[in-house]
This record gives structure tokens, sequence and C-alpha cells, in this order.
């Protein structure tokens, strides 16, 4: 029986997940997954955060993808790091990097058990700053410096492919191997804000295919994510389990505790549950009917007499959910172009928004167009406490 | 998404027993004849901890 | 080792697993997660999971195969299938 197989019916307990601790940000990313900006007044207690980490600790996951808005902004961080680690849940954490100091760099550095991935989205702070704001990409690098100045060997560096850094790709490697650290690339999402700049930000048909061959060339250090799964159609098959896992070997918690069938899917059409419900996260992971379904039998696609259908599996769930297009359908950026076809057929109907939306600058009417990339907030909301807050961002490219 | 346009035609339940010759679902869309079960198959499969999807 | 002495099968020298290696069951064999080198496995049958399991308490990975019911016949499967997990250092060899 195929690996994909016995995944696919879903596992007692996730692989892995991705925990996002707070929704506060001191940045203000233009395409971020989890619209961040604000603290939810809601966000889960340190007692509640901990005894999530008791039930993940229980159930045998491996690791969790701490992430946010800007997890180190919450005070008990580092206090919460710890406590998984010492019930041995490993840890990655995303990062901007703003609190990345040397010392916090000679800690991460001595343990086995943390993993640290640092965003960048442009190699030049040009490319990088117009997404992520002014300032950005100088507080990366420096945190990547502390890092690798610490001896960290092998910490990540996550960047999300756009249309704006496709052509930087070369250089990202470079920055990665110049500080020991392993490159990962990940796919544009067209969730959370990302809704907003997708139709702008997203890689064009012949980037894609660019993108492809560099990772066929350049991409036996390079991570993906398998969140390019959906490029399988174009020949050779990525490494990963080329599946959407959403649901089935991962999931994502929220900072109200929440749980998500994936991160890039955070709309209550794929909202499973609550930890803080009877029987916590393993009676969400594991009897919770949004998962159930997902597990089970998936309908009928209109992709399936394609003979590319095998290997795309009709591409990522989200991408399909927030574009409006039907998830029994291509993919938006299906390597054939049937996407593409079916987009400009739907025409500006409503795209589906979530309720959640801690962005602090509040967000377009859906359907209306980016025209420039906005700048990032002024800082002196009550719920910022980064030092770093009051970065301001820089207008259209 | 929650509609079901057709159930699946046979519908195995999830194993919980350890047996070896378990019969498992085959995908529908599965364009490869079923595999004889583990004799020349691997054992060991290796996955990269970064490759599933849905973690960012 | 002198020239022309034949390598030692793996399934005749001692081994364990590494103790910085995670072993979750499931219903199809196991998951193992190295925390040091961060590499995933999937342990494809439960004869596997259980011979990885009583690898250190016998004396060769033979042993350890016949315990948990592994045939004859299948010798040469196992035999593979440990060789990927010393590979990735998943299974350490014992010493003494």
């Amino acid at each position: 029986m195929k690996l994909v197989e016995h995944f696919e019916t879903g596992l007692d307990a996730p692989i892995c997940l991705t925990w996002e601790l707070t929704y506060a940000c001191n940045l203000a990313c233009v395409h971020c997954l989890s619209s961040s900006g604000r603290r939810d007044p809601r966000e889960l207690s340190t007692a509640e955060c901990k005894a999530v980490i008791d039930e993940l600790s229980r159930m045998q996951v491996f690791y969790v993808n701490v992430g946010g808005g800007e997890p180190t902004v919450r005070r008990d961080f580092w206090e919460l790091v710890d406590y998984a680690v010492a019930h041995d849940v490993g840890v990655k954490f995303s990062t901007n990097g703003s609190r990345i100091t040397p010392e916090i760099a000679q800690r991460l550095a001595a343990s086995d058990y943390v993993d640290v991935q640092i965003s960048l989205d442009g190699a030049t702070a040009a490319v990088n700053d117009a997404v992520r704001g002014s300032g950005s990409h100088t507080t990366a690098l420096r945190a990547m410096g502390h890092l690798a100045q610490a001896g960290f060997e092998g910490f990540k560096l996550s960047v999300v492919v756009t249309r704006a850094n496709v052509s930087q790709l070369d250089e990202f490697k470079a920055i990665a191997d110049a500080h020991g650290a392993q490159l990962r690339l990940t796919r544009l999402r067209p969730s959370g804000r990302g809704a907003d700049v997708w139709d702008e930000l997203h890689p064009t048909a012949q980037q894609q295919q660019e993108l492809y061959q560099w990772l066929l060339a350049n991409g036996e250090d390079v991570l993906t994510g398998d969140s390019f799964f959906h490029l399988a159609a174009f020949g050779e098959a990525l490494p990963g389990l080329g599946m959407c896992g959403a649901g089935r070997v991962v999931c994502l918690i929220d900072p109200i505790g929440d749980v998500y069938a994936c991160p890039f899917a955070i709309h209550e059409e794929f909202l499973a549950g609550n930890v803080r419900q009877t029987g916590g996260f393993d009676a969400v992971w594991k009897t919770s009917s949004l998962f159930a379904e997902l597990r089970g039998p998936q309908r009928d696609s209109t992709c399936s007499g394609c003979a590319h259908f095998d290997s795309c599996r009709g591409g990522c769930m989200a991408a399909k959910f927030f574009t409006g297009l039907p998830l029994e359908g291509p993919d938006p950026e299906c390597v054939l172009g049937h996407g593409e076809r079916l987009l400009a057929a739907r025409g500006d109907s409503r795209l589906p928004r979530p309720r959640v939306d801690m962005s602090r600058r509040p967000r377009r009417p859906t359907g209306a167009k980016l025209a420039v990339v906005q700048a990032p907030a002024p800082p002196g909301h009550a719920c910022e406490e980064s030092p770093l807050a009051g970065l301001r961002g820089v207008e259209a490219r | 998404m929650r509609e079901r346009i057709t159930p699946a035609p046979v519908e195995a339940e999830p194993e919980t027993s350890a047996a070896e010759s378990s019969q498992p679902p085959v995908p529908e869309t599965s364009l490869v004849a079923e595999e004889p079960l583990v004799e020349d198959e691997l054992l060991v499969e290796d996955v990269s901890i970064d490759g599933m999807c849905g973690v960012y | 080792m002198p020239t022309g002495a034949p390598p030692v099968s793996i399934l005749d020298r001692a081994w364990a697993l590494d103790e910085r290696v995670a072993l979750r069951p499931e219903p199809f064999g196991a998951l193992a997660y190295h925390f040091g080198t961060r590499r995933l496995s999937f342990l494809k049958s439960p004869l596997l999971l259980a011979t990885v399991r009583g690898l250190a308490e016998h004396a060769t990975a033979r042993d350890a195969c016949l315990a948990a019911g592994v045939t004859k016949e299948k010798l040469g499967d196992y035999e593979r299938a440990l060789g990927t997990l010393a590979g990735s250092g998943m299974i350490a060899e014992r010493t003494g």
C-alpha cells in the first residue's frame, strides 16, 4: 500500500501541526495568511497553552510549528517553548526575527529540540520590504547573523514565492548558504490578507514553470513544506507526500484555540472545533465531523479525467476556496491553465472572507483590486509589545 | 464542502488491529493495479518532516 | 578489518533504537522521528515495529526478528529495512 494511501484516511494524531500562539504582530505583511496584527483578547492563557502541550505530548505529535502573528511577542513565549521541549514535543517557531538577540540565538543554538524559521520574502530590501514593511529585511538578516554567529546550523530561511521574488531564487539560496541555514520556499496562498494581493503577487504560469525547473535543479537541500505538490503535473514529483495534509496529518491551532484544517484555511468552512471544548484538542482531532469528511472518500473531481490528476490531486483546497473556485475542480494555478480559465469565467462575484481578521488596518472590500502595496499601520495599540512597533512601510514597488 | 455526491463503492473501516494482510480501499483515481502486499515492497520509507503540506 | 574478510551482516550484529528517536505505533506499523536529524521514517509493518522495539534485548538483529515473528523467508526484507534504518541513524550498533 502506498504511503499516501495510509495518510489520506488520517491518523490518530497529527504528525506535526501549526500552532499560532497570537494574532499580535509588530509587522503587517500584505499577504498575511492569518490576517494578524492585533491581539485577540480571548487568547489561550499560559495554563491553557500548557494543557494543549500536554495533549500533544500524549498524542506523540513530533513537532509543532509555532507561529502567529509574531509568536515571540507573547510574554510567555520562552516558557512555553521550554515546556514543550521538556515534554518531548519538538518546536520550530516562525519569526520575523525582531526578538532574536545574540543571547537568544545562543540559547537556541544549544537546543536540539528547537528549530527557528526566519521569514523573508525578498533577497533585497526593495523586494522584501514592499511586502513585509520598511526595515523588515534588515531585521531578518540581523537575526540570521546572530543565529549563524551562535553556531546554529540548519535554521530555516523561509520564503513565500511571489511574482516579485521568483527571479531571486539563486540569491535566496546564497543568503541561506552564507548563514549556514536551510532555504525553504513555500507557496503563496490567497488566504487571509493574501486574498487581497493574490492576483498581483502570485507567480505567473511562466514563473511557475521556472520555479519548478529551479527546484528540480537546485532543490536537494531546499525545503518546500510540500506546498508545490500541484506542480507534480509538470512531470517528476517534488519530494514530499504529494497530498493535501489538512485534517489528515496536520492541522492548525489558532490563538483562541480554534482548530482549523490547516493554516491556509482559516475560515469557518474549515473550522473543526475548539480546544476549550470537552475532550480538548484530542477530541477535536479524533471526532470532528469536518475532519471525518476530509479523511473520507473525496467527492468526485471534475479533474478526474485528466491524465495528471493522480499527481496533482486537484491541488490546494484553500487556494480553490479563497479564489471562489469549486473544491471539486482545478487549482487556480493548475499547470494546464484549467484554473485560470475558470477564474476568468467566474468574474467579480464575492469571494469568501473569514470572520477572523485581526489586521490593524481595515482591509479593502471583497473584490476590490489592490492598486498599491500598503504600508503597515502606525503604532499606538496597547496590544503591541514589540520594541519595533512603529515600523513604517513603503508605498508601491 | 459538506455534501457527498456519491458514497464510495467499498467503505473499508480503518484498521485498528495490527493485521499485515489488511485490504486497503483502492483510491478510485488510482491508475496503478493493486500492488502485491509487502513481499517486494520496501518496509521503510523516509519522508521529510517538512514533507506534509499544511504547515507554513 | 583484514582484506578478504566478508562484512558481518546487519542481522548478526547487535542494535538498539537511537535514544533520540520517538517511535509512534500506527495501525499499519509505526512512525519513527529522529529529533537530532529531524528525519521521519515510516515503518510499514507491525512486525518491523516489534523487531525494532526488541533490538536492544537481543544479542543479534536476527534474534530480534525471529522473536518478533518474522519468518526465515522474510529475513532478507528485514535485513534491508534495518539497513535503511541504520543508514538514517534511527538505529545504532550496540558496543560491548
